[in-house]
């Protein structure tokens, strides 16, 4: 066991190693950044001076051994624009999009997993429809126009909830809604599909035939191995949501790591960038990580590579 | 392994991932919590002079350092509020005595003399004296800073209350360097606290001259800002200001119209029409000095039909400004023939060549164009695509075939400053400054985006830069703008009306009462609604 938590965990350094490369050859491939700091009138010689004070004068290579050093430390950097440590940076609005990605998440698994079940159990009955119609609904509406839709009716119009920001309870109702419509989609989908496959398996119908009732079938046989896969599904997309809800975060003013990432990009502050997408890179891999330690606990055909 | 741990191990299942899982979730809620009663406190703070503003930029604190400004006018807006200049705009007067109460230029035009204004302090309780402004010179690196220190020699303390500039050699433009938003070298930080917190520290917690004071910021989110009961021009009307940033236009409407911001920047097209339509709101456009136009960029090339003023002509004819100013700006915007804001010292006021699809294709006929041609890309920032698409399709329609090549805009930037982009360009500027400040970044050959090439129109620029007579330099410029116009070196579109909208609560939203400023300002003077 621990040679194989020792193996994923080599595997996991090399995929940040990769990961800090490609990003920091991306983000300077978009372009110089004092282009955009300087004024529009600027002679060459201010630029230079600009690009000297932020290190960008070097060449790629020692840049990187620069970036790759420091971030042995921990340490990214500082932020362009707002030069202040982009840990920092990043620290202050990861609680805004924890907040928002456990609300979506909430959302969808609250929503979604119950309603795959009920699909399931009473598949093509006009509920499964229903419930297919809604899971097609929720994955084909975009987020950007769901949320305008909800601040048009619950703030403007029915004056129910902020506009914007973040702080109360209200505030996150329409964010993590408009987030959470898809996830509780897909969660809906692969709930139904997992739970056809169970209850199509040969334990539920021994437990049939032994004469337990439908609903001790449902919920302590097939519920409870249907729904590993759906959680697993979950949790990945909880890291994910953490990192992409870029444009809800824009719509709402949601101060989390989403919009921080388009202003890093928007105005090419590299040192941002770089962090949003390592540490997401960071979140993503634990996560995996844990998945994997978890399977290779639970299974041990997978802990000793069967 | 310890027995705790062991027992850990081994108790593991399934169900207690779960619950941890779930426990895991409900913590995070717990822990990040949802502070209701910090709201109830702003709600109530909003009920006692709060105005809040819902802005379309990110707010980075470099803007909070007056050293640091760029040639752009975003920084004034907080820079107004926490800051103050020896000389600034304000309403009535663009080169208002502010902390200087008065000046003078000596005779040779070699030195500027400056009286300071008494009794003032900084939000500190330090006192504002001559060593403050020679220290804020000295730091000064915004914009401009190289033109400003290769020219001025020396900044002398002749008492604490009153400083002397000497240049090199006179500079007719000295003041509009240093009194106006053209850079920020007369916005003045206190020498003592800035050297002994270090530039950093003082983005964080900036100390300042002007009405208001830092409560907070939120890097990116927003700023709150409180108002300074010792500010020498007047005490504030408003208790405390909120500057939020939000991306969304649309959201920006939506604050203004639920009342969760009194003042929304940059609200255009179909949201300007919704502000109009609703009684509650009130549309107030701004003219900054942001004009737009376009480059033939192939001009100087004989091969290229621009080289031919008639094509040129012909281009200028076939564009509908007022249609795109209708549809965009609402008709805000001001139609201009010329690249200078006609507010700006020494401007010539150029009407624009009037929309006349049929003169055109006349003009591209006697210039051996009549069935057109293929005039290839046409270029710019991709915020302005509706601008490059609305003017392709002009020029489409009279046989200049054009393909919009919309750019990300730093990359537009670069392909401008690096000559790199082509054939037809669109562009603009927002810089303050004066007619030669303008047509020296995009006029004169030496320029940082001059596409021009006119051994002429150099000769008069460098003739102007020296001339100390106001009504000699004002003839030279205005040759230089007539020039450019009836050569047609440029196709002008307007002078770009910024959209702004204030709210029921909003008395006096301070947009518009700065000449040529485009944000609210000066905050002193904003008001609600008692």
């Amino acid at each position: 066991m621990h040679r194989y938590i020792l193996t994923r965990l080599f595997y996991a350094f090399i995929s940040l190693v990769l990961l800090s490369i490609t990003i920091f050859v991306l983000i300077r491939v978009t372009g110089d950044p004092v282009v955009l700091m300087a004024d529009p009138g600027a002679k060459e010689e201010d630029l230079q001076a600009l690009r000297i004070e932020l290190g960008l004068d070097r060449t790629y290579v020692e840049q990187y051994i620069v970036f790759a050093t420091k971030l042995t430390r921990g340490d990214f950097g500082k932020s362009f624009m707002y030069r202040i440590p982009v840990f920092e940076l990043y620290l202050q609005r990861l609680p805004a999009s924890v907040q928002l990605a456990v609300a979506a998440m909430a959302i969808s698994v609250i929503l979604g997993i119950p309603l795959g079940i009920v699909a399931a159990v009473r598949v093509n009955t006009w509920l499964d429809s229903f419930c297919n119609v809604f899971a097609n609904l929720g994955l084909a509406t975009p987020s950007f126009w769901l949320g305008i839709m909800l601040m048009l009716i619950f703030a403007v119009n029915l004056q129910w909830l902020p506009v914007q920001g973040s702080g109360t309870f209200k505030h996150i109702i329409m964010p993590a809604v408009a987030l959470g419509l898809v996830f509780t989609a897909a969660n809906m989908r692969l709930a139904r599909s997992a739970m056809l496959e169970v209850l199509g398996s040969e334990y539920i119908k021994l437990a049939r035939i032994k004469g337990l009732t439908e609903n001790l079938v449902i919920l302590k046989h097939a519920f409870k191995n249907a729904v590993i896969p759906v959680l697993t599904f979950a949790c990945i997309n909880f890291a994910l949501i953490l990192q992409g809800s870029v444009v809800v975060e824009s719509i709402f003013a949601w101060p989390g790591i989403g919009r921080l990432l388009v202003e890093g990009i928007s105005s090419r502050d590299f040192p941002v960038v770089q962090a949003t997408v390592i540490l997401g890179g960071v979140m993503i891999i634990i996560v995996n990580l844990l998945v994997d330690i978890l399977y290779a606990y639970i299974d041990p055909r997978i802990r000793y590579g069967q | 392994m310890s027995p705790t741990s062991q027992h850990t191990h081994t108790a593991l299942t399934r169900r207690r991932l779960l619950q941890s899982t779930l426990g895991g979730l409900a913590g995070l809620v717990t822990w990040q919590g949802w502070p209701r009663r910090q709201v109830a406190m702003a709600q109530k703070t909003a009920a006692s002079g709060q105005m809040t503003w819902a802005i379309h930029v990110t707010i980075a604190p470099t803007w909070f350092d007056p050293a640091e400004t760029p040639g752009v006018i975003t920084p004034y807006m907080f820079l107004y509020a926490m800051h103050d200049a020896l000389v600034k705009p304000m309403p009535g007067n663009p080169m208002a005595p502010c902390l200087a109460t008065s000046w003078s230029e000596s005779q040779d035009g070699l030195t500027y003399d400056f009286e300071l204004r008494q009794g003032v302090k900084f939000h500190n309780g330090d006192p504002f004296t001559a060593e403050d402004v020679q220290y804020s010179f000295e730091r000064y690196k915004g914009g401009g800073a190289g033109d400003l220190k290769k020219r001025v020699q020396a900044v002398e303390i002749v008492n604490p209350h009153h400083v002397r500039f000497r240049l090199h050699e006179p500079w007719p433009d000295f003041l509009t360097y240093y009194a106006t938003p053209a850079t920020g070298a007369g916005w003045i930080v206190p020498k003592t606290y800035t050297e002994k917190v270090g530039s950093d520290k003082f983005k964080e917690q900036p100390i300042g001259l002007g009405p208001y004071r830092l409560v907070s910021h939120q890097a990116g989110i927003e700023l709150v800002l409180e108002a300074n009961p010792d500010y020498w021009r007047k005490v504030p009307y408003v208790k405390r200001l909120v500057f939020k940033s939000v991306p969304e236009a649309t959201t920006r409407l939506a604050m203004l119209k639920k009342q969760e911001a009194d003042v929304a920047y940059g609200l255009y097209g179909t949201l300007a029409e919704e502000v109009r339509r609703d009684a509650s709101l009130k549309l107030e456009p701004v003219i900054p000095p942001g004009t737009l136009w376009f480059e033939f960029i192939d001009q100087y090339d004989p091969k290229s039909p621009w080289s031919d003023t008639r094509v040129r002509l012909a281009a200028n004819y076939a564009i509908n400004r007022q249609a795109i100013n209708e549809a965009e700006t609402l008709g805000y915007s001001v139609l201009s023939g010329g690249i200078v804001p006609r507010k700006f010292d020494y401007a010539l006021a150029l009407e624009p060549y009037p929309y006349d699809p049929k003169k055109a294709k006349e003009l591209l006929k006697a210039a051996g164009h009549a069935n057109g041609f293929d005039a290839g890309e046409v270029s710019g920032d991709s915020n302005f695509s509706w601008m490059m698409e609305a003017v392709a399709n002009d020029l489409t329609a009279v046989g200049i075939r054009v393909k919009v090549r919309p750019m990300e805009r730093a990359a537009a930037f670069a392909a401008h400053r690096e000559k790199t982009i082509k054939n037809l360009a669109f562009h603009g500027s927002g810089a303050y400054g004066n007619t030669a400040t303008r047509l020296g970044t995009f006029v004169y050959s030496k320029g940082a985006e001059a596409w021009i090439k006119d051994p002429e129109i150099d000769a008069w620029y460098e003739q102007q830069a020296v001339e100390r007579d106001r009504t000699k330099r004002q003839d030279l410029l205005y040759k230089i703008q007539q020039k450019l116009y009836d050569e047609a070196r440029f196709m002008s579109v307007w002078e770009h009306g910024f959209l702004c909208a204030s709210g029921p609560r909003a008395a006096v939203s301070g947009l518009s009462l700065i000449p040529l400023f485009a944000y609210s300002g000066p905050y002193e003077d904003v008001q609600l609604k008692s």
